[in-house]
């Protein structure tokens, strides 16, 4: 049974961590900064702030429920309702899914290999995470325990290589346009960077040992995640500039190319991609796991593992569809993002929370 | 041609890898999910290779969601 699977809380926040910074670290900042131009900053400041209360509503949720999303829907809004919300909440989890196999396939081969069709790269990177998923969580977060300390050691190498190359011109003037462009900027990068962790309530309490220890995991991971989320996105408006970052469609890759000390340490950029392809496996994995839980939950199956390698094929075959192209994806998440994952990830667990409260209140009346 | 059999391939070694431990094993439920789910994977593959024109879910999402999305964004324009 899938169930027995059990992570401790370190190894969850290590996860948290490449959850929250997966994708986000190459791609936001170009977004943040069409926004909110050069108080993009202060966008990822007030974006990773507000997250708190997400994160804080996300635990208030799993403590209600003390197993997974899919059996608290059951819960609460009865066995029929419950598997159809469950069924519908597969949409984000696959479109986000999705969106990550794309960035993975659109970065290689825009960036690094232009010449290797894409579906190459995505049949690659799908082999490697469903023979991840097809060991299980407890395999997934041993790796990420061996990785994430290359990983840091990485991120802290590129930042501090990159000091010699800042220049404070390009942050003045700071909120020149006032708060409602980086208000907005901060809401997008909400619905990127904070707002999918709901994903992680799929596993949540059910997979981590301690729920106490791991409710102080989840603050930690997304703390340390936003850190590095906020780092990066100063450090590419510091170097790039507000007009650089918004042109590029991955400015941090671009900003590694900058890195330059005597003339000897250059062209490190491969530290970039290397970062992020770890946590882009690391993000990808945990969304896939989630899709096929919350399928075999659904359908009350005893073993999740038949369903990984049909849905798979599902995922790369997906994306080739949903993404025929990186004009495409653009102008189709402008379009419905933010409000879809508000959707998913305020609304539906205010919900739930919402529904176990007056649950609660009945309980004590009929008592009575 | 090619593409259809290099699927066909594929979803042939998956049934490989997951049938006989789910013949084993008896279990049904699971059985005729990995079918379906397959079908629906190959039924994809071979739309996509094909170039036949397979639905995008995300229009659907965009056609639902852009009124929200433009009301949010012209509020804080």
């Amino acid at each position: 049974m899938s169930g027995n699977e059990n992570i401790s809380p370190r190894q969850f926040m290590i996860l948290v961590v490449f959850f929250t910074m997966g994708s986000a670290i190459l791609i936001v900042p170009s977004s943040l900064a069409l926004y909110a131009k050069q108080d993009a900053w202060l966008a990822a400041i007030l974006g990773v702030g507000t997250g708190f209360l997400f994160v804080w509503l996300y635990i208030s949720v799993a403590k209600t429920s003390q197993s997974t999303l899919m059996e608290l829907n059951e819960k609460l809004l009865g066995r029929w309702l419950g598997k159809a919300v469950s069924l519908l909440f597969i949409f984000p989890i696959f479109v986000g899914a999705v969106g990550v196999l794309f960035h993975v396939g659109n970065f290689m081969t825009s960036q690094m290999m232009p010449d290797t069709p894409i579906q190459s790269f995505y049949i690659i990177f799908t082999a490697i995470v469903v023979m991840g998923v097809r060991l299980g969580m407890e395999a997934l977060a041993r790796a990420s325990e061996i990785l994430f300390p290359w990983f840091l050691f990485l991120y802290v190498i590129l930042v501090i290589f990159l000091f010699p190359q800042i220049k404070f011109e390009y942050i003045q003037p700071v909120m020149e346009a006032g708060i409602k462009p980086t208000t907005s900027a901060a809401m997008y990068f909400l619905s990127i960077v904070t707002l999918p962790l709901v994903v992680l309530l799929t596993i949540f309490p059910a997979h981590v040992n301690r729920l106490e220890d791991g409710q102080r995991s989840f603050f930690t991971g997304y703390t340390i995640g936003g850190l590095i989320m906020i780092i990066i996105i100063t450090m590419s408006i510091l170097v790039l500039g507000p007009d650089l970052t918004t042109r590029n469609q991955y400015p941090t890759f671009a900003m590694a190319k900058k890195i330059d000390v005597g003339h000897f340490f250059q062209r490190v950029e491969a530290i970039m991609a290397f970062i992020w392809l770890i946590s882009l496996y690391f993000k990808l994995a945990l969304y896939f796991y989630a899709t096929v839980v919350t399928v075999s939950r659904i359908f009350n199956l005893k073993d999740y593992r038949p369903l990984v390698l049909p849905l798979g094929m599902i995922l790369v075959s997906l994306s080739l569809i949903q993404y025929p192209n990186s004009v495409y994806e653009q102008t189709s998440n402008i379009a419905f993002w933010v409000p879809f994952m508000v959707t998913a990830g305020m609304l539906y667990p205010l919900l739930l929370l919402f529904l176990s409260g007056l649950k609660r209140v009945r309980r004590s009346y009929n008592k009575r | 041609m090619l593409k259809v059999l290099g699927i066909l391939g594929v979803s042939a070694a998956m049934v490989l890898i997951e049938g006989p431990a789910l013949l084993k094993k008896g279990l049904k439920k699971e059985m005729f999910a990995f079918s379906i789910l397959l079908l629906i994977g190959a039924g994809m593959s071979i739309g996509n290779a094909l170039q036949l024109n397979v639905p995008n879910p995300l229009a659907g999402l965009v056609v639902l969601f852009k009124p929200f999305s433009d009301f949010i964004f012209r509020l804080l324009k």
